[in-house]
């Protein structure tokens, strides 16, 4: 009885938790049903104003559909070594061209990389890659070596220049994923304009120097949205809010957002004082970090002007204001100010900087652009940058010849020193010289990745940046830098698209087969087995119930091959159940009592049960680690099927027959 | 109801004859798969495939013109399901998929009256398919493997390595039934794609499974019945476990047929591949699988009594 007692808790858990993961999946499914019926735009804004935040929780936690399934695009790119090895040559000549087109057409049959092939070839020739990559003390095994490294940091690069143009794009739940040192797998759900995203993915990235408006200017631009928005009259605005009257609002902002700050930043600018007096000439620093710590601790309300947060709800606020409840400013003692927005506002930021009408109210040689995927969060919750900078870049990052993270020993902080070709070092001292203490963001494909103040004139194209907060920021720096300065050049070594009419074809014959599929066993195993093959299509239900609990735990994908798993699991799960009825039936023909004959049929059964599961999951498990994309949906449901398998048929069955015999019935129908 | 309730078949007697048979088809399926070969598939060829559905009934000789003028001359062209739905594959494989817009300006200027939809387009690099076959291969051999090694865990090393046996026996014969099968039957669409492999790996799992099941049994009777003509004792276990073989393997065979016939062109070569695997792995379990065992079993017995047999002569 306690043994039974145990199994039905645990059962009962099971159930529990599979529901518990099932549920985002029904909520998602719910949503989208919603969703379907709004029309109007208005309609739409306000539902998704309403649940933005939960739509996206339980579309992060759903079990998703693979792309054969739901349509889209499945991309693996490869670092273009070949181009790689052009552009990282200091000298090229004729023999170089020679010998590299020999490599290249030798590497298309063999299993050894091109860099290696083309230092065989060189050797061959009498030649080495010293004559076209080194200095003359380097040896070759470090110049292959630092090749090789070059490789792998390109296609960082190109993760990142990838991951933001997508995240810019708006693909929902992209997969974006190194594979192998030389590989980039990007799976792109639901899209269907392939040549648009063929570009994108194989585009050379754009790098900017930008210059971040005047701070005054930047809050009045942002007020013309805001009282558009509230839709107040925006001719009154113009005539009536001065520059000292928003300069007065915007002294409110400051009260509220500086006592943390000015520590912060007095800190800051300390440690860049010491910096300063080592190396004057060359020096930016980042005030975002400085932004970003205050962030840190600030509450709600310290985005919000504090006089209105006083007076008003968060409500009111809202009417009154609506763009600033979105788009929250913070202003800090030197006068300028930072805007953030929520993650789950931003695609209603994005929605309205959209519309022609507020795109009209934005000057036209200024634009908003976003920060990057910032890594701070504030109450659970990633909070995003808006920058207001002139249209027209300062300088592009073709002049950009080096960049490198470092952390540096004095300070003990991280520091990307950035390196500019002669052309650029004189642009940039023009620069710099004529915006000291002004901000210049440094833009990679239309996304602002830091925005450092200038310190002071730097010549000779030298520069400091420092003030990130970690080195992984640091990192992701010189990534940026570098992506404009030495492209990452990919190419497509495999494509595949699915269009959704195909998808949806699939779905419908994987669920009508399945569908079948059960109802036939569950019906033979009736016919056959009377009640126990009843009880044995209860645990078939519990079965499919775990398979999509756990898949759903695991926020696995489910692929066309991983319904057929699925269906094969079906034929398979009472292969278990099969094995125990036959053996009480040996008991029970031998005439021992019901309840003996149960035990001893469980108990006889289990060895085979155990070891025929074992090697069919084994086979799964090495189909899992060689199969690709929905392949391995198949052996991951398989995988799982079995294992629940195991639980389903051989415990929950048993506690069925155990309640029946503890209650003294002497007999179970096994047919 | 009882199926095969109570049976007494004498199914190692006659395993001479089994071992012939599965040798000679395994020699015609496998000839015909030398010769003739198993298509390869998209994913392990390489090249470009784009599948379209039409709105109407297109002649597969005017596609075929059509290609031919935009250069893509040798494309394979075939119906998938009805005449609407056009699978066309070549071995072309360009940057991206300039080839698959080649082919979509060629079917719009070709087809003005007819609109189609792209149902899907893959495009495969020659090296991704040459690494998919490696690591097929590596697969197959790695599930052999270890499942060589799990049974000799559990069981003694004759009897995982004739389950093993029949394992590959299952695949030889399964590879040569798909060769025949695609040579007779063009319309089934058989391929070697990433989804047959699964289907061969799969199968490897199920006969395992099935071998098991009936391993299992002889591993409780020969503690049983020690005493008994092994022979004896493993037909005893094989007709013991016959119900459940027929049983399970009925099911999983109605199971997949119901793939096959329903489950959608992408599960077809899967579904068709499996369904030979059930049939060929619920065989070698008993006619490979146990009958190897008899066979090593009965040497060491008669070398044993040899050695017993001539100390017997010494001693005299």
């Amino acid at each position: 009885m306690k043994k039974n007692r145990f199994r039905i808790i645990l059962t009962l858990l099971f159930v529990f938790l599979s529901f518990y993961f099932l549920y985002p999946t029904y909520k998602d499914y719910q949503y989208n049903k919603e969703i379907e019926k709004l029309k109007t735009a208005d309609d739409s804004l306000a539902f998704f104003e309403k649940n933005g935040a939960d739509i996206l929780n339980v579309r992060d936690k759903k079990i998703k559909l693979g792309l054969d399934l739901q349509g889209g695009m499945y991309v693996i790119m490869e670092v273009d070594v070949e181009k790689l090895l052009q552009d990282l040559a200091k000298r090229k000549d004729d023999t170089f061209s020679k010998i590299l087109n020999e490599s290249v057409e030798t590497s298309k049959t063999s299993d050894e990389n091109l860099i290696d092939i083309f230092d065989t070839r060189l050797k061959e020739k009498g030649l080495s890659l010293k004559a076209y990559y080194g200095e003359i003390r380097d040896d070759d095994s470090k110049i292959k070596k630092d090749l090789s490294t070059e490789v792998e940091n390109a296609i960082d690069r190109a993760i990142q220049v990838v991951r933001n143009r997508i995240d810019q794009y708006g693909v929902s739940e992209p997969v974006i994923q190194k594979k192998g040192s030389n590989r980039l797998l990007v799976e792109l759900p639901g899209v269907s304009n392939v040549n648009d995203v063929r570009k994108l993915l194989q585009g050379t990235a754009l790098l900017e120097f930008k210059l971040l408006i005047d701070p005054q200017i930047e809050v009045k631009v942002m007020q013309k949205i805001d009282t558009y928005l509230a839709g107040g009259n925006l001719d009154s605005l113009m005539e009536a809010d001065s520059l000292s009257e928003i300069t007065k609002q915007d002294s409110t902002m400051k009260k509220d957002s500086t006592q943390i700050i000015s520590k912060e930043e007095k800190k800051n600018d300390t440690s860049v004082t010491k910096k300063e007096k080592k190396d004057t000439s060359k020096n930016i620093t980042e005030t975002d970090s400085v932004n970003k710590n205050d962030s840190n601790i600030s509450s709600d309300t310290s985005l919000i002007p504090e006089d209105t947060t006083s007076q008003m709800s968060e409500e009111e606020f809202q009417s009154k204001h609506p763009w600033f409840f979105l788009v929250r400013p913070n202003q800090y003692q030197d006068g300028t100010v930072s805007w953030f927005v929520r993650e789950k506002d931003k695609p209603q930021v994005t929605r309205l900087l959209a519309r022609k009408e507020i795109q009209d109210l934005i000057p036209g040689d200024m634009e908003l652009l976003w920060g990057n995927r910032s890594d701070f969060v504030d109450k659970g919750e990633r909070i995003f940058q808006i920058y207001v900078v002139k249209k027209e870049p300062e300088l592009t990052g073709g002049v950009v010849s080096d960049a490198r993270s470092n952390i540096d020993p004095t300070s003990n902080s991280p520091v990307v020193y950035m390196e500019m070709n002669s052309e650029g070092a004189a642009e940039w001292a023009r620069i710099t010289g004529a915006n000291l203490h002004k901000r210049i963001a440094i833009v990679l494909d239309h996304v602002v990745y830091s925005a450092p103040v200038v310190r002071s004139k730097i010549t000779g194209g030298n520069s400091q940046i420092e003030g990130m907060a970690n080195i992984q920021e640091a990192k992701l720096l010189e990534i940026v830098l570098k992506a404009g300065a030495l492209p990452a050049p990919l190419k497509i070594i495999e494509e595949r698209t699915v269009g959704p009419s195909l998808g949806e074809d699939s779905i419908k014959k994987g669920l009508y087969s399945s569908l079948i599929a059960v109802l036939l066993v569950a019906l033979f195993m009736i016919v056959y087995y009377h009640f126990g093959g009843g009880v044995a299509d209860m645990a078939l239900l519990f079965n499919m119930l775990f398979v999509l609990g756990i898949m759903a735990s695991f926020k696995a994908t489910l692929t066309l091959p991983g319904i057929a798993g699925l269906i094969l699991t079906i034929g398979m799960a009472v292969d278990s159940n099969v094995l125990i009825y036959e053996r009480i039936r040996e008991e029970l023909a031998t005439g021992k009592p019901m309840r003996t004959s149960i035990e001893i049929g469980y108990k006889k059964a289990f060895s085979a049960i155990l070891d025929a599961n074992v090697t069919s999951i084994i086979t799964g498990i090495i189909l899992y680690q060689f199969g690709t994309g929905p392949i391995q949906g198949f052996a991951l449901t398989l995988i799982i099927g079995l294992t629940a398998n195991l639980f389903t048929a051989i415990i929950i069955t048993r506690i069925v027959f155990d309640i029946l015999t503890e209650k003294g019935k002497t007999k179970i129908n096994f047919g | 109801m009882r199926f095969l309730h109570n049976v007494n078949i004498d199914f190692l007697t006659k395993r001479k004859f089994f071992y012939i048979l599965s040798s000679v088809l395994i020699v015609i399926g496998f000839s015909t798969f030398l010769i003739k070969g198993i298509t390869l598939g998209i994913d392990f060829k390489g090249g470009t495939e784009v599948l379209v559905r039409f709105a109407d009934n297109v002649d597969i000789q005017a596609i075929r013109s059509a290609m031919d003028k935009s250069g893509l001359i040798g494309s394979e062209i075939k119906t998938m399901g009805d005449e609407k739905d056009i699978l066309i594959r070549t071995a072309q494989e360009g940057e991206g998929s300039a080839v698959a817009e080649t082919i979509k300006n060629s079917l719009k200027t070709n087809f003005p009256n007819n609109s189609f939809e792209v149902l899907r387009i893959d495009n495969v690099g020659p090296k991704i398919g040459k690494e998919l076959r490696i690591s097929a291969i590596y697969a197959t051999i790695f599930s052999l493997i270890a499942i060589l090694i799990y049974l000799a865990f559990r069981f003694e090393f004759v009897y995982a390595l004739g389950a093993v046996i029949a394992l590959f026996h299952d695949v030889l014969i399964t590879i040569g039934m798909v060769a025949i099968f695609g040579a007779l039957f063009p319309a089934l669409n058989l391929e070697l794609s990433q989804g047959m492999v699964a289907a061969f790996l799969t199968l490897i799992g199920f006969s395992s499974n099935d071998t098991v099941i009936v391993f299992d049994r002889i591993r409780e009777n020969i503690k049983l019945y020690k005493n008994e003509d092994i022979l004896r004792v493993m037909n005893k276990s094989i007709n013991t476990t016959l119900s459940r073989t027929i049983i399970t393997s009925g099911t999983v065979f109605m199971t997949v047929l119901i793939l096959f016939l329903f489950g959608g062109e992408v599960n077809r070569g899967f579904a068709f591949t499996f369904l030979i695997g059930v049939i060929t792995g619920t065989y070698s379990s008993v006619y490979i699988a146990s009958a190897f065992v008899v066979d090593i079993k009965k040497a060491q017995l008669k070398r044993k009594s040899v050695r017993t047999g001539r100390t017997a002569v010494s001693k005299a």
